[in-house]
């Protein structure tokens, strides 16, 4: 894996990791304190609506306190229960229920019996419902048209020494649940037993509270346990969890991107003066592996010789004849070794040259071939001692990078030659983008480089030359008007 | 007549026995006077004057009043004349629309349409004629087409011998006057104009000019007027305190209310309805305390039952009941707070659900049969038993437990007019 590659890898993890972890952080502690609030509102109303039952409750006794006193004073009850007129006891409850705003009212004798129904007149001689004294509870209780929920309570009576027992109650329906379930965002609803109805997926439980429960439809029933829940639609968090989702999945977006742009400007900056270094390494690594292939039968024959001419001085000649070719040989092998490393840095060959000769042909060929590039070529120019070939590299140089410099964009490259004192002077323009300080700064340093897939070694290499050929080399930079590189060489 | 207190109430049924010899021997020496029908056998003409016997006792009335009002309570929809489908329907029409006889009290034939008749062919013929001057309210004279067109029926065919002469003939022979032509189902009518009251044949008239949502007024040609009143918000008790000269109800309340004013003579009229509990399950159930179940004067079922053998109307056992769908409901007139109550307490015994249906609803519920069970108000007696099994039972093979019968109440103001009762219980103003 390249270095360029692990340093992206790296930068990416740093910045990325921390990130998640934050976005992260940040969701659950959201999550916590929203569920936290939701079980505060949700203690607050379950405590409110255990008080408007108990107060329900409290006002259906209360009724049927007053009912009790009535009943006992009515004399045409009395008579009818002792066999009297029959039709007026089964009346008594649809009126008294009627007067007293309740929606459940039944007389129960001392079986159970119903007496007097008020909100079913015709349902006398059945079993009541077995509502457990003292308390509210929840029965389900029969109509002619259907059953129908009620919260009831009981009180007693004793006609004249007859005891007889007053159910009342209020409609349990959806007004009643709804009046309970105060805050808007959470719903009161009934589970009773034997519910075969699914709960509301949509719908989260949050709290609850039970009721005694009578099923009285079909008989006096059994006291059984109903829920009271409160729940709150799911709906509110889905939607805030995928709003919280999709910004932190933004968020995590935005800043991979960012995190990749930056590590791979990083992973430039950093990785190649580092793949250089490496690539010198190797070569330095090469070239001591060679010398020391070369240096070893040297090493080896003057030992020998060394030796011999210790311990027997009269072989030496004779010795040295027979090691001499192995000498020459490693010298051979070192002599072209060097000659193959000279190939890596070619060899100036200095002499008498024509600056405005080299300039035309660097022009007029390569790099400088472009239409941008001009000329203003003094005559008369002396010559200067310096190889062609390293002249035409400096001029190519400058020239190529002044062209790099204009970015495709309209400008002009010029190359002037004149005069000096005791000196020729080549000057490579440009109205291209220039330098910043910092640029010029670093500019001749090794692998330094503003232009993509670029060395960074052209300008080092300028000045090495220049100054190889006895020459100074000036730049003259501002940014966005462009630059101006100036070699002055000495005249023959 | 005193009024009197709630714990001793005393309903005076018909005319006291002194005064109902004293009209009959009038009635038979008025009859011994009429021209003799030739042919008619003993029994077979009309009665010397019955309908005597069927006069209410409501004192003397000495002077005519020629606008009587009668308070409803039930709705009244001229688009159901002349066949009622509720006690307010049924006194009204009974004052508009005429049948060619009407069957009294007692059972006896009255005539009406027809004023006299005679018997052929051993009593399987009889011979109807119409009265001279029978007419519509427009003007044009009843015939016998209008009579007996499409309306035959099972056990009779009807023809028109004459211009105003309609004949019976009888699948089986008949000492007595058959009662067919006595049922509602045999008014005659024709389509009015306006598509309000049909046209009627009645002394009295009435039309959509003569109809508000608060009262239908009906005249005659001589000036006298019939007003009926409907109950302002649904107390008729207003009615009594707004001085109506007769209201019928089957409500005890109401009874009991009007036997505390001075004015007012209570009547109990008879025993003219039976609800029945009819089922498609096999078997029936027996119910008891029924009678308490209901607000309406009651007692447990007597009598014969005309709609226990169907089988000469070819109805009855020919199909096979549908099958009942799951919930056990027991459907009833919504109109009808008796038949209320009845399902209510049914319900309660056999944990069932009742449930309301409006009149046409309910019929077309019965007719489907996909309910456990129907309440059904039948006429104690009918006039024509397969119309009426046709009209109110279902022609799948079902059980029918007789629940209850019924009987009304007339409260009449004393000394306004005469007051008369049918066999099926329709009070009218006495000819």
């Amino acid at each position: 894996m390249k270095v360029r590659t692990r340093l992206l890898i790296s930068f990416g993890v740093v910045v990325l990791v921390p990130l998640l972890v934050f976005g992260l952080g940040i969701r659950m502690e959201m999550a916590r304190r929203v569920t936290g609030e939701y079980q505060r509102r949700v203690d607050a109303l379950v405590a409110v609506i255990n008080a408007d039952l108990a107060r329900e409750t409290d006002r259906v006794a209360a009724r049927l306190a007053a009912l009790r006193s009535s009943l006992r004073d009515d004399n045409a009850f009395r008579a009818g229960v002792r066999g009297g007129d029959s039709g007026y006891v089964l009346d008594y409850a649809t009126n008294a229920m009627r007067l007293a705003g309740l929606n459940f009212l039944q007389i129960q004798d001392d079986e159970g019996r119903v007496v007097s129904s008020g909100h079913f007149r015709n349902e006398f001689g059945r079993l009541g419902p077995a509502v457990p004294p003292g308390g509210p509870a929840l029965v389900r209780a029969a109509t002619a048209e259907g059953p129908f929920l009620v919260l009831v309570t009981s009180d007693s009576v004793s006609i004249p020494r007859k005891p007889f027992r007053l159910v009342g109650g209020v409609a349990i329906d959806s007004s009643f649940l709804q009046r309970l379930a105060r805050d808007p965002e959470l719903g009161v609803a009934l589970r009773l037993p034997h519910d075969s109805a699914a709960p509301d997926s949509g719908k989260l439980v949050v709290g609850e509270l039970t009721l005694p429960y009578v099923d009285a439809v079909d008989g006096p029933g059994t006291v059984e346990q109903a829920h009271l829940v409160v729940t709150r639609s799911s709906a509110l968090l889905t939607a805030l969890q995928r709003n919280v989702n999709l910004w932190f999945a933004a968020a995590v977006l935005v800043a991979a991107l960012a995190a990749l742009l930056l590590a791979g400007w990083l992973s430039t900056r950093i990785s190649t003066p580092i793949e250089a270094r490496i690539a010198i390494g190797d070569l330095a690594r090469q070239v001591n592996h060679d010398l020391k292939n070369g240096l070893a039968p040297l090493r080896n024959v003057f030992r020998h010789l060394t030796q011999v001419a210790r311990d027997k001085p009269d072989e030496l000649p004779q010795v040295f004849t027979e090691r001499q070719g192995t000498v020459e040989s490693s010298i051979d092998y070192l002599e072209t070794l060097a000659a193959n490393y000279a190939k890596l840095s070619p060899q100036s060959e200095r002499k008498a040259t024509d600056v405005n000769a080299v300039v035309r042909e660097t022009i007029g060929g390569g790099g400088g071939g472009s239409s941008w590039v001009k000329a203003k070529l003094a005559d008369g120019l002396p010559v200067v001692t310096i190889d062609a070939l390293v002249l035409r590299r400096v001029i190519e140089n400058l020239v190529s990078n002044a062209v790099d410099s204009l970015e495709g964009k309209n400008g002009t490259v010029m190359i002037t030659t004149e005069r000096g004192h005791g000196l020729v002077r080549i000057a490579v323009s440009d109205t291209g983008r220039g330098m910043t300080k910092g640029e010029l700064d670093r500019a001749f340093d090794d692998f330094y480089t503003t232009k993509d897939g670029g060395t960074g070694l052209g300008l080092s290499i300028v000045r090495r030359l220049v100054i190889d050929s006895h020459g100074s080399l000036n730049v003259e930079t501002e940014p966005g008007k462009g630059s101006r590189f100036v070699v002055e060489l000495p005249a023959q | 007549m005193q009024a009197p207190s709630r714990d001793s109430v005393v309903y005076p049924y018909f005319m006291p026995a002194r005064h109902i010899v004293l009209v009959s021997a009038i009635a038979l020496l008025g009859a011994c006077a009429r021209p003799q029908i030739g042919g008619i056998p003993p029994g077979g003409g009309p009665s010397p004057s019955p309908s005597e016997a069927c006069l209410l006792s409501t004192g003397d009335v000495s002077t005519h009043s020629s606008t009587i009002t009668i308070g409803l309570t039930d709705a009244v929809n001229p688009r159901h004349a002349p066949t009622p489908r509720t006690d307010g329907e049924r006194l009204v029409f009974r004052h508009l629309y005429e049948t060619p006889v009407r069957i009294d009290c007692d059972g006896h034939v009255q005539p009406e349409l027809a004023e006299k008749w005679v018997r052929d062919d051993d009593g399987r013929r009889w011979t109807f004629q119409l009265r001279d001057g029978a007419q519509f309210w427009d003007g044009a004279p009843v015939t016998a087409r209008d009579i007996v067109f499409g309306r035959s029926g099972a056990g009779y065919t009807l023809g028109a011998l004459e211009a105003r002469a309609v004949t019976v003939t009888l699948a089986k022979p008949r000492d007595e006057v058959p009662p067919v032509l006595g049922d509602v189902g045999l008014a005659v009518t024709k389509a009015a104009p306006d598509t309000s009251w049909p046209i009627g044949t009645g002394r009295y008239w009435a039309t959509s000019a003569t109809t508000t949502p608060q009262e239908i007024r009906a005249h005659t040609s001589s000036g006298d007027t019939l007003v009926f009143r409907f109950a302002a918000g649904g107390d008729a008790r207003d009615l009594l305190d707004a001085g109506v000269d007769l209201l019928v109800t089957r409500d005890r309340a109401l009874r009991d209310y009007a036997a505390t004013l001075k004015n007012f003579t209570v009547v109990a009229l008879p025993w003219d309805r039976t609800y029945v509990f009819v089922t498609p399950e096999a078997g029936g159930t027996r119910f008891d305390g029924l009678e308490q179940a209901v607000r309406a004067e009651a007692r447990r079922p007597e009598g014969s039952s005309w709609w226990l053998d169907l089988r000469p109307c070819g109805m009855g056992g020919q199909s096979s009941p549908p099958a009942s769908t799951g919930q056990r409901r027991i459907l009833y007139n919504r109109a009808d707070p008796t038949a209320r109550e009845l399902a209510a307490r049914l319900a309660a015994l056999s944990h069932a659900v009742a449930t309301a249906r409006g009149p046409d609803d309910l019929g077309d519920a019965v007719e489907a049969g996909k309910d456990w069970g129907y309440v059904v108000a039948l006429p104690r007696i009918a006039a024509d038993p397969c119309r009426a099994a046709k009209d109110l039972l279902p022609a799948w093979s079902a059980t029918i437990t007789a629940l209850i019968d019924t009987r009304p109440t007339a409260i009449v103001r004393r000394g306004v007019a005469r007051w008369t009762v049918d066999q099926d219980g329709t009070v009218h103003l006495a000819p």
